[in-house]
């Protein structure tokens, strides 16, 4: 929410006693949000792992597919590979802070694409309705019928594995859901009276849907754009898991597909990235629901 | 002197699932500079639709207008293009609504509210629209404005939320000002007082209202001149207190009637039996007919029209042929 010019305002910015309640409307979220544990849990883990991402390699350095030592040594025995290493000897700690990066750049841009394209096709079918809303929810639900893991399958074979590639079949293949749930949103808040009052006072079109109806719908959007990094992180994970993944770029998902094989004989070459790819939706998913509840002005002062 | 506002033989209908229902029928309404008219009815008997067709806010489809005019200074609305009937919304004709709970964006401050009504038809920056926000607040009776500027609707209470509605609808200081039952949903005492302040609003900003309720006792307030409205038309019509005092027709009477006056002691509330009739389901016959203790063959046959025949034009066949 933007607050352009408030604090201009001529009474409350000579007046002490008001300037407590003067606020804008990003700190009051704010406090709501910090005064949230779970969601500030979330905040930790996401900053540990983006910190570790982000940095880990200035205190630990060494290349994530180099060989460095025997193969399927356990972890804790050697000081050097602190966390053991994979089935081919590689460093699983050097993996895990290199592997960060491309995992979560992936979730997100593909979360940023499930966003743009379901709420602009979400948004425009619940708010025109007629044969708008019937092209569009067509093709959703064609896009919405297909199975998203072979096609996201399909489209990234074709057009080899890369990590945009990636990131834009993992977006086009979750899309609809974000739509139907936009959509959805758009239908209910239009027959409401605010939105006729908007008319009323000679709004058009876009601004209502901008700056009426999308910051009304936007707390379940929120919720959903952070479930959809969730489910985006997975899906990378599940691409690389299969082999479809960039075998160039050291990611958590190409760590759990390469050691999988040898799962039974050496579980911590799996298990390190998968709590990574863990701790990581789990975080996003914390902040989801503490935003959710930061972003509502209804629930705030309760 | 052409009326500020003219409705001319406006026709509504809707497409429902009973097939075609036409909501408004022949309605003719005018409406001088700053003067005050009252349309009063039960619910569904069109003034709502009537509001909204006044600022060309009939949902199309389902709703059409079917036939007639709308005319504001001489320019009619009806066939406008939508951009005209954009910009003449909010500043030229402006809207209050009932639900002062659910008229106002949840999410957006009162004061930003009422700066966008203002950046859209005034050329001004959002600085100095925040400023006018401010004064309009404080025009309409609430203290401390520069705070409740900073409110979200949600922390404040109804009367003050209709405030607000009313300086964002006079925001532009439109020429009409359409407020569709805008103490419904209020507290009575809290009704006096935004009453006062819309008369106090029409004295400064010189708009005229169309004032849309089901309440006698507001009219009387309120209203230069009255239209009482049932089933879609327009049945009886003249000045505030001449319809008040001399109500002719029968469903004005009912009306009336149902004001519960303080002191008297009946133990029931006098009613009007029976309900308005489905629009579907309106037969040649007057609409009012089979509530009325005055129907007799000809009213179920033939559809009264509004003429003058002693005091303002009514329609009924029973003041007509001196039954009543």
């Amino acid at each position: 929410m933007k607050q352009p010019t408030a604090e201009t305002a001529p009474a409350a910015a000579g007046d002490p006693a008001t300037a407590q309640r003067v606020e804008s409307p990003a700190r009051e979220a704010w406090r709501m949000f910090s005064r949230n544990v779970p969601a500030l849990l979330g905040v930790f883990l996401l900053a540990l792992v983006l910190l570790a991402t982000l940095y880990g390699k200035l205190f630990y350095g060494g290349d994530p597919f180099e060989i460095v030592w025997a193969p399927y040594e356990p972890p804790l025995t050697t000081p050097s590979v602190p966390l053991g290493t994979d089935y081919l000897g590689r460093d699983i700690v050097a993996g895990l802070l290199t592997g960060g990066a491309p995992t979560l750049t992936v979730g997100a841009s593909a979360a940023l694409i499930t966003m743009v394209i379901g709420i602009s096709l979400g948004s425009l079918a619940g708010y025109y309705g007629g044969w708008v809303d019937n092209l569009l929810m067509r093709i959703t639900e064609f896009f919405q019928v297909l199975p998203a893991l072979l096609f996201a399958m399909v489209l990234v074979t074709l057009f080899s594995p890369s990590l945009w590639t990636i990131a834009i079949a993992i977006g086009v293949v979750s899309w609809p859901q974000t739509a139907r749930l936009t959509r959805a949103e758009f239908l209910r808040i239009k027959e409401l009276e605010y939105v006729t009052a908007a008319r009323a006072i000679g709004a058009r079109n876009r601004r209502i849907i901008w700056k009426v109806i999308l910051p009304n719908a936007a707390p379940p959007l929120i919720v959903s754009a952070t479930l959809t990094i969730g489910v985006a992180v997975l899906f990378e994970a599940g691409l690389s898991f299969l082999g479809l993944g960039d075998p160039n770029v050291m990611s958590w998902g190409l760590m759990i597909g390469a050691n999988r094989d040898y799962m039974l004989d050496a579980w911590w070459p799996v298990t390190f990235p998968g709590l990574a790819i863990f701790v990581t939706v789990f975080a996003v998913s914390l902040i989801g629901d503490g935003l959710n509840d930061a972003l509502n002005p209804k629930l705030r002062g309760r | 002197m052409t009326p500020l506002l003219e409705i001319d033989n406006l026709r509504v209908t809707f497409d429902t699932r009973h097939g075609m229902v036409t909501a408004l029928d022949s309605v003719s309404l005018h409406l001088n500079a700053g003067e005050t008219l009252g349309v009063v009815g039960e619910s569904g008997c069109g003034k709502s639709i009537t509001a909204l067709s006044v600022m060309g806010l009939i949902p199309q489809p389902p709703g059409r207008i079917a036939g007639g005019s709308i005319r504001l200074n001489g320019e009619d609305l009806v066939g406008a293009e939508p951009a005209r009937l954009r910009s003449l919304r909010g500043s030229d004709v402006a809207m209050i609504f009932q639900e002062p709970m659910t008229s106002l964006n949840p999410v957006l401050r009162c004061g930003d509210q009422i700066a966008e009504a203002v950046m859209l038809h005034q050329n001004v920056d959002s600085a100095r629209a925040s400023r006018l926000a401010v004064e309009l607040l404080d025009r309409v009776g609430i203290p401390a404005p520069a705070q409740r500027a900073r409110d979200y609707p949600h922390q404040l209470s109804g009367g003050m939320r209709q405030r607000v509605m009313i300086a964002m609808a006079v925001s532009c200081r439109p020429k009409v000002l359409v407020a569709d039952e805008p103490t419904t949903a209020l507290d009575v005492t809290v009704q006096a007082q935004i009453f006062d302040l819309l008369n106090e609003i029409q004295r400064d900003v010189g708009a005229a209202i169309l004032l849309i309720t089901h309440d006698m006792g507001a009219i009387s307030e309120m209203a230069d001149r009255v239209a009482v409205m049932y089933a879609g038309r327009v049945v009886e019509q003249g000045k505030a207190d001449d319809v008040l005092d001399h109500a002719e027709h029968p469903y004005t009477r009912g009306l009336i009637d149902c004001i519960p006056a303080l002191g008297r002691r009946d133990d029931t509330l006098r009613e009007i039996p029976g309900v308005v009739p489905p629009l579907h389901l309106l037969g040649d016959g007057c609409a009012f007919a089979s509530r009325c203790a005055h129907a007799d063959r000809r009213c179920l046959a033939q559809k009264p029209v509004l003429t003058k025949w002693r005091h303002h034009p009514v329609a009924c066949h029973a003041v007509e042929e001196g039954r009543i």
